[in-house]
This record gives structure tokens, sequence and C-alpha cells, in this order.
């Protein structure tokens, strides 16, 4: 009895002397569900977990844990995290730890049984920094005994898990051009993979690959090809050099095929595409490419020559599925162009494309998914009004694959944008967009949902409708759940088979990120950023 | 960059003790570019602390020299392009400040002006630049042209005329208050003329519903008992949706509660168009006009 109480007292403590987070583990995340080790729980992007002790049956049960006051942390100093920066992490945990990002680009590590903190780190930031849409983070990457954070001022920095300290800290762009980094970095074999970001800014995009030891760059892919390099034919005279590309959402890895599939931004100038005649690659793609090379393995372009800012910077979702009788390995992407796309992993080859929301400006994708284009859908001066708006149908904030419902769920957005034309001159590091636009219509600001499709046809299977459109992500568990957040402050929790809302809480803050679930002391525990904090939920005793 | 020009900041705390500093560190930034071979830092020092001496010989004040109509075109085209996400295409406001009315909270003077675009704001969203100082210029003319044309529509009346009709005849107080007095079920106009160009606020007179605040919305509901409420949307989620009443009652209602709930976007407010003879109405836009509160200085 005494060696039981001894062998389980070992097994309980061994997560909390210190494991280092191998490879091994990343790779086999789905086996550890007590933890969220990357962006999106595995690298296949799922945003799933085969947790079920929260369950269909007992959700409404669920109650508050802790709360982590981002905001609170600096009171009475001068350094108070800035209101007006929202909140987009998305929190990993780590054997008894866990790690997220406060905006700008502070790096925090608390205890998730309490909630209070063993260390923050926190990123002093020259004063002028552009970042198109606020200056936010979506998170931080862990690997061997280290953190990993990009900061606004274009910056990689590693620090030691156990106190935050900065162990190596490499410039990945200069800020005065317009770059910076808001993406939460991922961690392969013994590299950190990161984008940038400065789409609106005129940047050249690229993906890096760093050593994770030392900080030292193992490889570059420029996402606009430069001269003599293929697709460099895409661009009119130097267009390319300010052409865009950038990579700010946290991409996905199919080690068996030891591929990095990751999506590229809008190109540059966004709404006046005049000064870049051409389909201007690798904008709005999907690139795969040789985790330990970077070399472009395939590329799918979802909008050539995008004139609407429909960046392809979504979580790429890899599901090995039949198709058409036949095992295959599948991508599947939902679009801020309002299409769910199915692309095979091999090779790029498209599947299928079909609408999710209301679009007005394509006719049809053909048999390789390009699209057919309406007449009088391009900026104007005056404005020309097109579904869905600059925001797309869905953005950045992760969709889930469930392997029990086998649907694919989402924040969809029903939405119209005034697209308008302007002058596009480029200096560096002001912003290079080619228009005024009108983001909403006040008059008709549309509407949002979570939204579940069938990933075999595209097809709608249900929707839970809300009032304003959300930019929230979506979890989903083996409970049968998926659990959303909006706007207005509500985290909730539907049926995934039927959409039926089950739990709601108003957490009175915005919900701008997405949820993530792990065990504490072997109990299933909720997660996610509203207003500037961390909530977390669990069941009672 | 930020070693290059802190001899600069020191020689301004010598030369500059109190408020001259930051006119200074400007007029030497121009100054740097315009005056070609001062090459060192010592060069630049002893040059600067002369330059120092001049500004504050003179009024201490710094002039925009980028006034040409060509520059508000060239400003014109840098504000479409960088500012107008926020500020709108006519700087009519939105997520960021109004800028035709020619009033600005953080500072009214060129170099306030010129500090806070080049270098942003600091606890606001407002971001910093990297335009030129020329290119800054340009757009400070054009920010300036909007005010310009607000203050000649601004003249047509007399705002003490114009109060009287407010209180009176208008019956405006009965909805709105101006300091203090006046009904609750309008918007507050103490400081509208801060925040409204002169053509915004005569078309809300003559056309009230050409533009509604969602918070002014009306909003017709019956409960499940089947008892009607009428009042203004103060705010509405998925869920839930809360109104003030036309009896200055607040009421939360659940949406599930509801038989019905009408939402219509037009204002509760007459036109004023022939009400008031057009003499009147200026009279009347004057003293609107004249609404504000006192910019604040840095």
């Amino acid at each position: 009895m005494r060696r039981l109480a001894l062998t389980l007292w070992i097994l309980a403590a061994a997560p909390l002397t210190g494991q280092q987070v191998t490879y091994e583990r990343l790779l086999n995340a789905d086996r550890e569900p007590a933890n969220w080790m990357t962006y999106s729980g595995t690298y296949r992007g799922w945003r799933y977990s085969p947790l079920d002790q929260i369950k269909r049956e007992n959700v409404q049960k669920l109650k508050l844990k802790w709360v982590y006051q981002m905001s609170a942390q600096d009171v009475g100093t001068t350094h108070q995290v800035n209101a007006t920066h929202t909140v987009e992490t998305t929190p990993l945990v780590v054997d008894g730890i866990m790690y997220f990002s406060e905006p700008p680009s502070n790096a925090v590590a608390v205890d998730v049984k309490t909630g209070r903190p063993f260390w923050r780190y926190r990123r002093s930031l020259p004063r002028k920094i552009n970042v198109c849409c606020g200056q936010v983070n979506r998170g931080v990457a862990v690997s061997g005994d280290r953190v990993y954070i990009g900061t606004v001022d274009a910056h990689l920095v590693a620090l030691d898990a156990k106190t935050g300290a900065v162990l190596w800290d490499v410039e990945v762009a200069d800020y005065r051009t317009g770059h910076s980094i808001t993406v939460a970095p991922l961690a392969v074999k013994d590299m950190i993979i990161t984008g940038i970001s400065g789409g609106e800014y005129g940047i050249r995009g690229f993906l890096d690959a760093y050593d994770a030891a030392t900080g030292k760059r193992k490889w570059r892919f420029w996402t606009i090809p430069g001269p003599g390099e293929p697709g460099n034919e895409t661009w009119e005279g130097d267009s390319w050099k300010p052409g865009g590309g950038p990579t700010w959402v946290t991409g996905s890895f199919d080690p068996e095929q030891n591929l990095i599939i990751w999506g590229t931004g809008n190109p540059s100038p966004d709404w006046n595409g005049d000064v870049r005649k051409g389909d201007n690659l690798y904008s709005d793609c999907a690139i795969a490419l040789d985790a330990d090379t970077g070399k472009l393995k395939w590329h799918f372009q979802f909008v050539p020559h995008d004139v609407h800012d429909w960046d392809a910077t979504q979580v790429p979702v890899l599901v090995d599925e039949e198709w058409e009788g036949q095992p295959r390995k599948l991508v599947y992407w939902a679009h801020r162009n309002a299409f769910f796309y199915v692309l095979d992993r091999k090779t790029g080859k498209f599947l299928l494309g079909k609408p999710f929301a209301k679009q007005t400006w394509a006719e049809r994708l053909d048999e390789n998914g390009r699209p057919v284009r309406l007449p009088n859908t391009e900026p104007s001066a005056e404005g020309t009004l097109v579904w869905p708006g600059v925001q797309g149908g869905t953005n950045w904030y992760s969709p889930s694959y469930n392997p029990l419902t086998r649907l694919f769920y989402l924040s969809a957005w029903e939405n119209v944008g005034l697209y308008r034309k302007g002058e596009a001159v480029y200096s560096p590091g002001n912003r290079y967009i080619g228009s005024v636009p009108e983001i909403d219509l006040p008059e008709d600001p549309g509407w949002g949902a979570v939204r579940a499709l069938n990933p075999k046809t595209g097809e709608k299977v249900w929707d839970y409708k809300l009032h304003t459109k959300p930019w929230a992500g979506v979890l989903s568990t083996a409970g049968k759940l998926v659990f959303g957040g909006s706007d207005e402050g509500y985290f909730f929790a539907l049926d995934a088979e039927s959409g039926k809302e089950l739990w709601r809480v108003n957490l009175g803050g915005r919900i701008r990120s997405s949820a993530i679930t792990f065990l504490q002391e072997g109990r299933q525990v909720v997660a996610i950023a509203s207003g500037s904090a961390i909530f977390t939920f669990e069941l009672p005793d | 960059m930020a070693a290059r020009e802190s001899p600069l900041l020191l020689a301004g705390r010598i030369a500059a003790a109190g408020g001259f500093q930051l006119i200074f560190t400007l007029r030497c930034r121009i100054l740097r570019r315009t005056i070609p071979g001062i090459e060192t830092d010592v060069k630049k020092l002893v040059f600067l602390l002369c330059c120092a001496t001049g500004v504050m010989a003179q009024t201490g004040e710094i002039r925009n020299p980028r006034t040409s109509p060509e520059d508000v075109a060239a400003g014109a085209m840098i504000f479409r392009s960088h500012c107008a996400q926020c500020h709108g295409i006519h700087g009519e406001g939105g997520r960021g400040a109004n800028l035709a009315v020619g009033i600005f909270y953080h500072g009214s003077s060129d170099a306030d002006l010129l500090r806070n675009i080049s270098e942003g704001i600091p606890g606001t969203e407002m971001p910093g630049t990297f335009f030129s100082d020329n290119q800054v210029w340009q757009v400070i003319s054009f920010v300036r042209s909007l005010s310009e044309r607000a203050v000649e529509t601004r003249v047509a009346g007399k705002p003490a005329a114009g109060e009287p009709l407010f209180r009176g005849k208008g019956g405006c107080a009965q909805c709105h208050k101006v300091n203090g007095e006046g009904g609750r079920l309008g918007p507050d106009l103490s400081n509208i003329g801060s925040s409204r160009s002169v053509k915004h606020l005569r078309e809300a007179l003559e056309k009230p519903d050409s533009e509604v605040l969602p918070a002014f919305w009306r909003v017709s509901v019956t409960d499940r008992n089947g008892k009607s409420y009428s009042g203004f949307r103060l705010n509405e989620d998925t869920y839930s949706i809360q109104i003030l009443d036309m009896e200055e009652r607040l009421h939360s209602f659940s949406k599930k509660d509801l038989q019905s709930l009408k939402i219509e976007k037009t204002s509760v407010m007459p036109s004023y168009a022939t009400v008031f003879s057009d003499r009147q109405l200026g009279d009347l836009l004057a003293y609107l006009s004249s609404l504000r509160r006192k910019a604040r200085t840095q």
C-alpha cells in the first residue's frame, strides 16, 4: 500500500519535476490530453481535445476556477497593460504550468491550480511601432525547457521556462520598415518556426526557422519570390519588392511528409492591384515547405491577384480521410474569401471548394480551384459593395475538426464591405494599402455564427447564430462539445452534433481568442481569454 | 537612431530647460535636414545650441512651412491612405477623433500636430508614422483645411440668437442636455460643436433620419404578458436588449421572453427644415457649434 502510494506520488509529481518538452512529446501531443503544448493543440491544427469529463450532460455545471487579470499586474507602475491592445492569446499548458502572452509582447507563466504567476517577461518596446490592427500577440511556443515569443518590434525571444530570463533575442526583421510579429511560433524538431506581419506596410513576407538552442536562422522562405525565382513573373516590374504576403497565423505540420503547411496573407498594397499586375504569388496561398530546408514543395493560391485583403491566414486542418473511395491525406481550409476548400496534402491539388458564407465576387471555382470572378467586384474610387466584407467570411481565429462527429467547425461572418480604391505610394514603414477602406458599414453591420460544415461536401450542418460578428475561435472535444465566444463577451458551449446551446456565461470582455482544454490534477479545465483576462472553468467537486 | 539623437536632446535640456525643449528638438530636426555640411555631433551641438537660443528669442512658435495648395493636395493623398481608416475620409472621425472642427485635444499648435502625427500619442491608439517632416507638414495643412471650411459655415449665424430658439421654439431642451440642463432622451449636446461639423449639424436638424446612432434607434417590444414598451436601444446582444423608454425608465429584456421585437433605425426627433426660417436655422447652428469644451494643452 505504501509502495503504491509512493508510486502514485512519483507518477503524479513527475510532470512537476520539469520534464522537457521534447519533439517526441509534441509529435504525440494527442496522447497527452492533460497538456496543450502547441497553438492548435497538436500539429494537425484540429483544436480538438480527446478529454470528455466535461460533456453534454454536465457542462451546465461548469464553474469559475480562477481569473488572471493582465492589467492588474502592473497597477501602480507606469507599465500597465494598455487596454487598447486586444488579447488574442492561446495559452499553452505543460505539466501544471500555463504559458501565455499578454499584448503587446509580454509572456507569463502561471500555476494552473491557482492562477498565480511564477514569472513574467515584460518586453520594453520602442515608442513607434506600426502594426496594422493593434499591438497583439497570439501566443507562445514551448520546446525543451524554453518558452518562445515573437514581438511587435519583430524579434524572436527565447525565455527560460523556469524563470522567464532571456536566453537569446534575435532580430527577425526591422520594425521600422513595418515588420512586426503577432503570430504564435511553432516548435518543430529543433527549430522554432515564426511568421511575420506587415501586409499593410509593404513588407516582403517570409517564413523563418530558427535553431531553438542558439537563435541562429536555419532557413527563410520568401513568400514573394525574387528575380529569377519561379513565381516572380507573376509580379509586374519591381512590384514584388513591397509585395506583402505576410504569415501571421500559426500553421500546421505533417510529420509523415515532413511538410510545414502555412497560410500567407494579402499582396501589398491591399486594395489597389493596378500597381502589381499578375497573380502575385505566393500571396493568399497555402504553402507546403520541407521542414528541414524551407524549400517549397507545393502551393495553392486561393485568390490570385487579390484586391480585397482576403488573407489565407487561417489554421490549416490536416485530416487523413477517405476521398472518393480512397484513403487520402487532406487539408481542410475555410478561407477568408468565404469558400471552404479541400486540398490534397501531398500535391496541393484542389479537390473541393464551396461557399460557406454569402459571397458575391466569384461565379464559381474552376476545376483547378481558380475563382471565375464576377464583373464589377473590384474596389473603385466611389466604393464597390462586395460580400464578404473586408474581414471576410472568417478570419484568423481558429477552426476545429472533431474526429467523432467528423464535422468542421468555425466562426463565420455574414457581412458586406464597401471596397474603395485609393492611391498606392510606398514609403518605408508607412501604410501601403491603396485604399480608403470602410471596414464596417454602420447601417449594415452583418451578423455572425458558429457554424458546422460537413467537410466532405462543404454543406452547412448547423448554425448557432450571433447578433454580432465573432472574433473568437472554436474548440471541440470528445465530450461532443464546441466552445466558442463572442465580441459581446459571452463564452458558450454547444452540442457538437446539433449546435444547441448548452451553457453560457457573460465574461464581460470581448473574446478575441480561441479556447483550450487540459487537466489539472486529473480534472478537466477549459480556458479562454476575455477582455484582458484569462478565465478558467471546471466542474464542481 | 536613438543614439544619434541623444546629444540633441541633451543640448535641449541644457539650453532650453523649461517649456522649450520640445520646440527646440523639433526645430532642430527641421534645420538638420535643411542645412548641409553639419557633419559631426560636436559641430551639431554647437550649432544647435545657437539655434535654440534663436528659437527662444523668438516667440517660441514653430510654423508649418508647407501650406501651399499643392501641399494640401499632397497631404490629402497621404491622409486618405494612411489616416482615413480611423479618422474618416473627410476627417469626420470614427475609431479616431474628428479632425474637421479645428480643435485637437492633444494640442492644436503646429508643433503639437507635428509631434503627434510623427511620434503618436501615448495611451491612445494613435500610432507614430515614419513620414518625413515635410510629408507630415503637408498632412497638417490638409487637416487644417478641413476645419477652415467648417469655420466659414459657422459664422453664418449668431449663437446668442440661437440659444433662445434652442430652449424656446425648437423645444430642443426637452430632450437634450447642455451643461447639465435639459432632458435626457436625446444626446447631451454640451460639447457637440467640438465633435460635429456645422455641415453634419445642419443635416441632423434638417434630415434627422439620415444618421441615427444605434443607441437612439427606436425599439418596440411586447413581453410574454402582452405588455408593450417602446424606447431607445441602449444596447443589444444575441440574447438580450436594454432600452430607455419614453418615460425615462430603463428596461432589460431577454429576447426569448418577448412576443415581438421591432427595431427602427429612425430618429424620434422631428425635422426642423420647415420649423425655422433659414436665418433662425443659421442662428441655431451657430449656437450648437459654439458648444465646445476647452482644448487641452500639453
